[in-house]
Parts: structure tokens; C-alpha cells; sequence
């Protein structure tokens, strides 16, 4: 029952996109040449559609700001020339703009900017997708539905006059034919009339259809756990047959790694969302993953899966899994190093509703969940706090820096380390499974989208060559070599390699940087209630993880 | 079958034969709102297949709006001024309708249309709200904005037929030149506007497609025989399909002058000028042919005149546009005055069938024939209906 109630839960309540779920919005904090943005993009739920832009930032001296969109199968020859982004009245710093996307598929927003340090130029991945189905409004349908009546009755009157009233030469009175005719022609009128809106009802429906058709489905997948040798191994099977559209841009043959993995899963304990798991599944074929994972405490689960492509479409891939009792003999043989992949992780934090169940996790972490504002302990005895905004309260629709600093034992700034090639990673999830999104300190937007695009447009102007595309079976091989060859690397110098393609400005040594005892993720809030954040830092070569409830305001 | 009772001709007196019988202005505004919906239609579809992003106040939506406004307003304003402050002379050539209102079918026809046009607006804005913005030309709400927009056009031709209906009747034939010139307008535009609504089937990558010919013979036998059998003239069609021809040309010819950029992305054809709507057919030589015919089959049997008139217009249309597709497709229509070259900016210019027939596009050997044979079915059948409607305009007089 449980299960089933789950499944409905994600898959009625979730606004489902691409690369996240119920979170609209693409952030993006980051440099156009000398200039600090911040981007967000709010893609239209109807392709084609527009996109709204703003943008923010603090450095003065600029003097425009354009956008326009690239398309990934189209190249750079394909786009558009720019429009400006134009200062908003009474806010310095915001700059807005509308893009139009014409087709579905792996859209970039290019914003360019010039100013007194010259030009600068950054790209904001955007999955140009489908995702609503719209009602007519009531007042809406009304009017038309009036003005529709009103066109029947004239229409029917005019042709009930034209059949015998308009040939009557001026003057002469109509005659018991003439009127005959008149109902004649009003029957006649009434009866085309209702064939010409039986037939464009019957239009419009198949248009619907075909609409939904097209749209955007998340893909579906299926999930098991297999226990044997003493160790439990969670399979996870993607369903990639019932693809109606975009089969090149969302093939699973062309996945690309994205920090490093070629698939970032995350397990979250449903009701409670005390147990999080990041973990990294290994490639079986295209469409099927495996990953070890630890005796977590039983129960359901929420299985969120993010993967990205050559075409730069990432999205998210999800599930539940029913996880049960683990056997006394999986406890206790079971150790954190038989993880399939290095940065694995996983912890426990208090549930999100009280509980008296206390369970304890072999190796893994227990963290205490913390309020903003307040400082709560990490394990490692550090301290972690999540800052409130001025006004003290979260609100939705506005965008934050959601900012965690963190303090060593001793209550210093702590010096953080790269994980997984960023600074920081957070998830967001609401309680009630409406949003669940994975941030980085440069925003909510997919970097493996961001950079595939940009070695696209880099490398060549013209349309991809759908017919040369590289055969998917070396593609996934060369893929899979490139991940066990990083993985094989020394944290150190996979972090170097993860953080170069991150073109992240990460430097210890540097004066101006301001340290790296906090981390901020830019945000917006889609709608009220009761969040969870989970955070994931690493200090001294130690994964840290924190987690935080917040309750955001109207 | 079709029998119909000749009414002896009312009295004609002295007096009023004199009583000159002047076109009145609402029936020039339809005629001149017809024009300005068609040029801005032919613009607007070249602006989106050259700039393509537009807004609900673009010029040539403007030039669409204008017409709908004109026909609307001055047909309401005539209702209106008949009904409640017209004559008795007037109110007798009006048709009487819901009890209080005097209205001419003209004048009813370009209310409808005008409150079609405005109905579809709203429509048009949900729509693209939820199925997102315009791709294509038919769609529900374009269909209700095209059905508003026909019959303006058809309202302004029936206009025109009426006054002149009523002055022959009177064997006042001082009007008869500008009632032709003007219903020679109306009705060639009211062509250009079915062949635009059609000109998906139409083609140039469609001239070897049976499917051509029998759109070709639903839509146009229909036009040409019912012009042909109701103008003033009597080259009601040759007429028409001249005027349909030197507007869609002069289209082709004057909007590739101006310049004109993609706005939207994908851009896949970069150009820097508009691109041209189509070429037109060479209807003019079907419509000739009818015309000649429809002068010297008077007093034959319906039927047996469509027949004529479908077979003429299949053998001469085929005859002449199949070969004119193979131009075309040539070099020599390359060129400002057949500008083949115009291509929708999101299309790949280096498609290796821009200009040459794919297998695909050509139906052959056998299948053409049958599918002509089908057209010659189709055609006279709309011929037939095209018989019926010009005698039905031809006795408008209200």
C-alpha cells in the first residue's frame, strides 16, 4: 500500500522537469568574462514558447546586456542574433529579457555582455521541453463560448434568408414559399453548423492528443534490491522503449559524465527523510545501473536519478524502492569500503517527523538536522550553520543564496575542499515530494549540459551530423574507460581534473578569493511549506553531510 | 430536378430606370477590406517564414485587423443606419431579420466574418498559450480567422452582385463597368485567399502529386464556374484568375525588396531579405477555358456542362502547371520574378531536394492517371455546385 501510495505521490503531485523536479527556474551564478552574474531562466512550459531572463549582478560599468538562444543540434550558425536585456526601473543591477525557443531539445542561453572591462560571455543550459497541459479558464471559455453562440445564430440566420429572401426583388413581400425556405435554409444552416463543430471538436482533440503525445514524459524505471555474498546491490533498470520524441537528444546511448559519473543517484527515506544517500551507480548497459549499497535503515525510498548527454540534455530519472530488515549478517560484515564508488556517501539525520525509532547505520554518519540560522555539529565535530536571510524568514518565488559556513571544533573557519569538482553540493526536497533539485554553488543548472554545449559550439557552426554520430556502443566504452581511469586517480588529482572542466576559479593561494569556510547556492523557492536541504562538503578529506529544515513562507 | 419558375420582370417605368443606381461606399470598404486582409495575410506569412517572430500588433496583422474593422464597421453602420433611419426604398432591398434589423446578405455576411475574426483572437492567444506559439497556417483558431476573413471577402463580392443585380434588372447598365472591376477584385481575391488557406497542397515539391490536381479540383471548378457564371462580364473567371495571378506575382516580386532577419532560433537558412509567399498558379488558362465554355453552352444541361467544365479544367491545368513544376524547379525560375529561391529560414537550405523532385513527391505512371481521373470526378462535382451558387449569385438583389 505503501509503495502504491508513494508512486502517487511522485507521480501526480511532482511538476515534472527535465533536470529537476518542481523547481522551474535555471540559476546560474557565475563569470561572463570580467562580469559576476546571476542568471535565472524561467523556460516556458509550451515549446515553442518564451523564456523570461534576468539578470542580476553588482559590478558596475556595464553598458548592454544581450541574449540569445543556441540550439545544440542547430550550432552557433543556427542562432538567432541577440536581443538586449533591459535595465528594470528602480532596480540597479537587474537586467530582464525575453528569449523565444522555437523547437524542443537542448537549448543554451548565451548572455552576452559589454561594458568598461570589456566583453564577456556566459551560457545557461536550458532543456527546451513540453511539460503542461493547459485548461481553458472559465471566464475565457464563457466569451468564446458567447461570442461562438452569437456566430451560430447569425450564421444560421444568414442562411436561412440567403435560400429565397435575398433573390425577392426590391419591394416584393415574402410568400408562403419564401418563409418555407427560410426554415429550410435555418434547418439546412443549423445542421452544417453543427457538423463544421462537431468536426473542429473532433480537430482540436487530436491536436490535444498529438500535443500530449510530443510532450515531455520523464523516462520511467524500475528498481530492485538484490542481496547476496553479504552484500546488497540496488539495480536500477531505465524503461527507454516509450520515447515519442527527441530519440537522439535524450538517448541513453550517448550519456556523459557529470562531475565525474556518468549517473548521480540519490536515495531519500520517504515520510521520515531521515536517510540520504549520494550515490554513484555503475554502467551495466545503456539502460540499466548498479550500485552496492550500505544495510540502510528498511522502509520506502525515493530514488532520484541525474544523468546527462552528449546532447546536453540532462534530466531526472525517478523511482521508489521498498529497502527491508537488512539481515544481522549484512550489519555486521558490511564496511564502508565495499562502496561501489569512491565518493559515495550516506547518512542519518534526525526524521522530519518525530519519531521514537533511533537506528544506528554501520559507518555511516548520523548528523543532527539543523534550523537556519542555528549552529549544528557535524560529525567530524565541526560546525555547520545555514544563514537566514535579512528578513529572517525564506520566502517562494524569491531568489537566495542559500549560504552554509562552516566552523572547524575549535569554532575557526573551516577550509573546505573540492568535492565531486564544486565547493558544495545541495539537494532541496519538499516535504510533501513536489520538488526535489540537485544545486551547486553556481546554481541549479546541469554543468554537464553547460559544458558539452559549449565544446559544441567551440568545436563546429553547422548542424550536428545525426548520421556521423560516434557508434554508441565505443561512445558508452570510452565513457565507462574515462570514469574507472578517474576513479582510479588520487582524490587530489581527480579533483584538479573534475574542477578544470568545472572552469571553476578555485584557488587557495589566491588573496581575493574569500576562502572557502562557506559555500552559497543560488536559489528560488518555488512554493511554500516545509523543505529539507541536505548539504555535502568535504574537510580534511572527509565527506561532511548537514541537513537543514526550512519552513519558507508564502 | 433543377427546375426553376421565370418570374415575369417587374414593370420597369421611365422613372425609374433614370433613377441612377449609384455603388454604395460600404460596398467599396468591403471591397477595399478584402485587399488589405489578403495583403496583409500574403505578408504575414512571408514575415513568418523570414523573421518569424511576431506580436499581436505586427504591420501585417495590422493590415489583416484593418480590413476586418473596415468590412465590420461599415456594414454594421449600414445595418444600423437602414434599421432605425432608413427609408422605405432602402429598407425594400434589405432583408429584414430578428424582428427589427434591415441588413443587405452583403453586409450580414462581413458582420459575421468580422465577428469571427474577432472571436478568434482570443482563441488564438489560449491556443498559443497551451499548444504552444503559431507553426503552422491551419490550426482551430487560425481555421475560425480564416472563416471570418473568406467571408468578408465573400460578403464583399455579394455586395457588388446585389446593386448590379438590382440595375440590370432595371436595364441600367451605367454602374456595370465598376460593379465588374469591382467584383473582378473581390472574387480574385477571394481565390488568392482559398489558395493560400490550400497552399499546403500547392506546393512547388507538389505539381507531380495527384493529390495536387484533385485539391486543384475541388476548390477551383467551384470558384471560377460560379464567377464565371455570375459577373457582370462575361470573363467572370479569366477575370478573377487575373487578378489572383497579378497579385500573388506582384507579392512575389515586391516583398523580397525589403529587408527582413530571422528572429528566432533555430536559424538554419540566414537571410537578409523577406522571402516570398508563392508563385502563382497558372489558373488564368483553366479559367479561360471555362469561360469559354460557360458562353457557349447556354441552355445545355447542368450536368453536362460540368462535365465540360471539369474536363477543361483538368487537361488544360495539368498541361500547363505539371510542366511549369519541372520550370521551377529549374534555374531559369531562380530568380525576382518567379523567386523560387525564397526559403524558410528554418529549413536547411542545402537540402538536397530544394529544387528536384524526391521519388516521394511524384506520383506516376498508372497512379497519376487514376488520380486525374479522380480530380475530373471531384472537379465535377464542384462544378456542378459552382453552377448552382453563380445562378443563386446571379439573382442577388438584396
Amino acid at each position: 500500500m505503501k509503495k502504491s501510495l508513494l508512486y502517487i505521490s511522485l507521480f501526480l503531485i511532482l511538476i515534472l522537469l527535465p533536470s529537476h523536479i518542481g523547481s522551474p527556474g535555471v540559476t546560474l551564478e557565475g563569470a561572463a568574462g570580467p562580469y559576476n552574474l546571476t542568471v535565472v531562466v524561467n523556460s516556458p512550459d509550451v515549446i515553442p514558447g518564451t523564456a523570461s531572463v534576468d539578470i542580476y549582478t553588482t559590478d558596475r560599468g556595464i553598458d548592454s546586456i544581450s541574449v540569445k538562444p543556441m540550439y545544440w543540434y542547430a550550432g552557433t550558425k543556427g542562432t538567432p542574433k541577440s536581443d538586449p536585456a533591459l535595465p528594470v526601473d528602480g532596480e540597479p543591477g537587474h537586467y530582464k529579457a525575453e528569449v523565444w525557443l522555437m523547437s524542443s531539445g537542448t537549448a543554451g542561453i548565451s548572455v552576452n555582455v559589454t561594458g568598461r572591462e570589456g566583453k564577456g560571455e556566459i551560457l545557461v543550459p536550458v532543456m527546451a521541453v513540453s511539460t503542461a497541459k493547459k485548461e481553458m479558464e472559465a471566464s475565457l471559455g464563457w466569451t468564446l463560448a458567447g461570442l461562438g453562440l452569437f456566430l451560430v445564430i447569425l450564421m444560421t440566420t444568414i442562411i436561412s434568408l440567403s435560400m429565397k429572401d435575398s433573390q425577392r426583388d426590391p419591394g416584393e413581400k415574402p410568400d408562403k414559399k419564401t418563409r418555407r425556405k427560410r426554415w429550410i435554409g435555418a434547418l439546412i444552416g443549423m445542421v452544417v453548423l453543427i457538423l463544421l463543430l462537431w468536426g473542429g471538436n473532433n480537430w482540436w482533440k487530436s491536436w490535444a492528443k498529438n500535443y500530449s503525445r510530443y510532450m515531455y514524459k520523464p523516462y520511467t524505471a524500475t528498481t530492485e534490491i538484490k542481496s547476496s555474498n553479504g552484500i546488497q546491490k540496488l539495480v536500477f533498470n531505465i524503461d527507454s522503449t516509450k520515447l515519442e520524441s527527441l530519440y537522439l537528444t535524450r538517448s541513453l546511448n550517448y550519456l556523459v559524465p557529470d562531475h565525474g559519473k556518468i549517473m548521480h543517484m540519490f536515495l531519500l527515506r520517504e515520510n521520515k527523510l531521515d536517510v540520504f544517500a549520494h550515490l554513484h551507480p555503475t554502467r551495466l548497459d545503456s539502460s540499466t545501473f548498479e550500485t552496492i549499497i550500505p544495510p540502510l535503515p528498511p522502509g520506502n525510498y525515493y530514488v532520484f536519478t541525474d544523468v546527462s548527454r552528449l546532447s546536453g540534455f540532462s534530466e531526472t530519472i525517478a523511482d521508489t524502492v521498498t529497502i527491508g530488515e537488512a539481515s544481522p549478517q549484512l550489519v555486521n560484515s558490511w564496511n564502508d569500503s565495499l562502496l561501489m564508488d569512491v565518493d559515495d556517501t550516506y547518512y542519518i539525520t534526525d526524521p522530519y517527523i518525530e519519531d521514537a525509532e533511533k537506528e544506528i547505520l554501520p559507518g555511516g554518519d548520523i548528523v543532527i538536522c539543523g534550523s537556519p540560522g542555528e549552529r549544528t555539529r557535524l560529525p567530524d565535530g565541526s560546525w555547520v550553520t545555514l544563514e537566514l536571510p535579512e528578513e529572517k524568514v525564506f520566502r517562494s518565488g524569491q531568489l537566495y543564496d542559500l549560504t552554509i559556513v562552516v566552523d572547524d571544533p575549535d569554532g575557526n573557519p573551516a577550509e573546505l575542499e573540492p568535492y565531486l569538482g564544486m565547493m558544495g553540493h545541495a539537494v532541496v526536497f519538499k516535504s510533501d515530494g513536489s520538488v526535489y533539485i540537485h544545486l551547486h554553488p553556481v546554481g541549479s543548472y546541469s554543468t554537464a549540459s553547460q559544458q558539452t554545449m559549449l565544446s559544441r559550439f567551440q568545436g563546429e557552426s553547422g548542424m550536428v551530423d545525426w548520421d556521423n554520430l560516434p557508434d554508441p556502443v565505443i561512445f558508452m566504452d570510452s565513457v565507462d574507460n574515462y570514469i574507472t581511469y578517474l576513479n582510479k586517480l588520487s582524490d587530489e588529482k581527480r579533483e584538479e581534473i573534475l574542477l578544470a572542466d568545472m572552469d571553476h576559479d578555485y584557488d587557495a593561494d589566491d588573496p581575493e578569493h574569500e576562502g572557502h569556510s562557506s559555500v552559497s547556492f543560488p536559489y528560488t523557492f518555488p512554493t511554500s511549506g516545509n523543505y529539507r536541504i541536505y548539504v555535502q562538503m568535504k574537510r580534511k578529506g572527509k565527506i561532511l553531510n548537514g541537513a537543514f529544515d526550512v519552513v519558507v513562507e508564502e | 430536378m433543377d427546375s426553376t419558375t421565370i418570374k415575369a420582370p417587374p414593370e420597369v417605368t421611365v422613372s425609374t430606370k433614370r433613377e441612377r443606381q449609384s455603388i454604395p461606399v460600404y460596398a467599396y470598404a468591403t471591397v477595399i477590406s478584402s485587399i488589405s486582409i489578403m495583403i496583409g495575410l500574403v505578408w504575414d506569412i512571408s514575415w513568418h517564414t523570414s523573421i518569424g517572430r511576431d506580436g499581436l500588433l505586427s504591420p501585417p496583422h495590422l493590415a489583416i485587423y484593418f480590413g476586418g474593422i473596415l468590412a465590420g464597421v461599415f456594414s454594421g453602420i449600414r445595418i444600423l443606419k437602414v434599421s432605425f433611419w432608413g427609408n422605405e426604398p432602402d429598407k425594400s432591398k434589405s432583408l429584414k431579420f430578428w424582428g427589427i434589423f434591415y441588413g443587405s446578405l452583403g453586409a450580414l455576411f462581413c458582420i459575421w466574418g468580422a465577428f469571427a475574426m474577432l472571436t478568434s483572437a482570443p482563441f488564438d492567444d489560449w491556443w498559443h498559450n497551451t499548444y504552444g506559439l503559431d507553426v503552422t497556417i491551419l490550426s482551430p483558431p487560425h481555421t475560425v480567422l480564416l472563416l471570418g476573413m473568406v467571408t468578408i471577402q465573400f460578403g464583399a463580392m455579394v455586395s457588388v452582385l446585389a446593386v448590379n443585380n438590382r440595375a440590370r434588372q432595371r436595364e441600367d447598365y451605367s454602374q456595370k463597368k465598376t460593379a465588374n472591376v469591382l467584383f473582378a477584385i473581390s472574387s480574385g481575391f477571394l481565390i488568392c485567399m482559398i489558395f493560400t488557406i490550400l497552399s499546403e497542397f500547392f506546393g512547388r515539391h507538389d505539381m507531380h502529386k495527384a493529390s495536387f490536381y484533385q485539391v486543384a479540383s475541388i476548390a477551383f471548378p467551384l470558384l471560377l464556374v460560379a464567377f464565371s457564371r455570375s459577373a457582370p462580364s462575361k470573363w467572370g473567371a479569366t477575370q478573377a484568375a487575373f487578378v489572383y495571378t497579378l497579385f500573388m506575382a506582384v507579392m512575389v516580386w515586391i516583398l523580397p525588396l525589403f529587408p527582413a532577419e530571422p528572429l528566432l532560433g533555430p536559424v538554419l537558412n540566414p537571410i537578409t531579405h523577406y522571402q516570398a509567399f508563392a508563385f502563382p498558379l497558372l489558373l488564368i488558362f483553366p479559367a479561360i477555358a471555362i469561360d469559354l465554355i460557360n458562353q457557349r453552352t447556354h441552355g445545355k444541361n447542368n450536368w453536362i456542362k460540368s462535365l465540360f467544365f471539369s474536363f477543361a479544367f483538368i487537361l488544360v491545368f495539368f498541361v500547363v502547371q505539371y510542366p511549369f513544376g519541372d520550370f521551377l524547379m529549374s534555374d531559369f525560375a531562380r530568380n525576382w520574378f518567379f523567386g523560387t529561391e525564397s526559403w524558410y529560414f528554418g529549413s536547411n537550405p542545402d537540402w538536397e531536394y530544394r529544387y528536384s523532385y524526391a521519388d516521394y513527391m511524384e506520383t506516376k505512371g498508372l497512379d497519376l492517371l487514376i488520380g486525374l481521373l479522380i480530380a475530373t470526378g471531384l472537379g465535377f462535382l464542384s462544378s456542378r455546385v459552382g453552377l448552382r451558387w453563380g445562378k443563386w449569385m446571379n439573382n442577388i438583389k438584396r
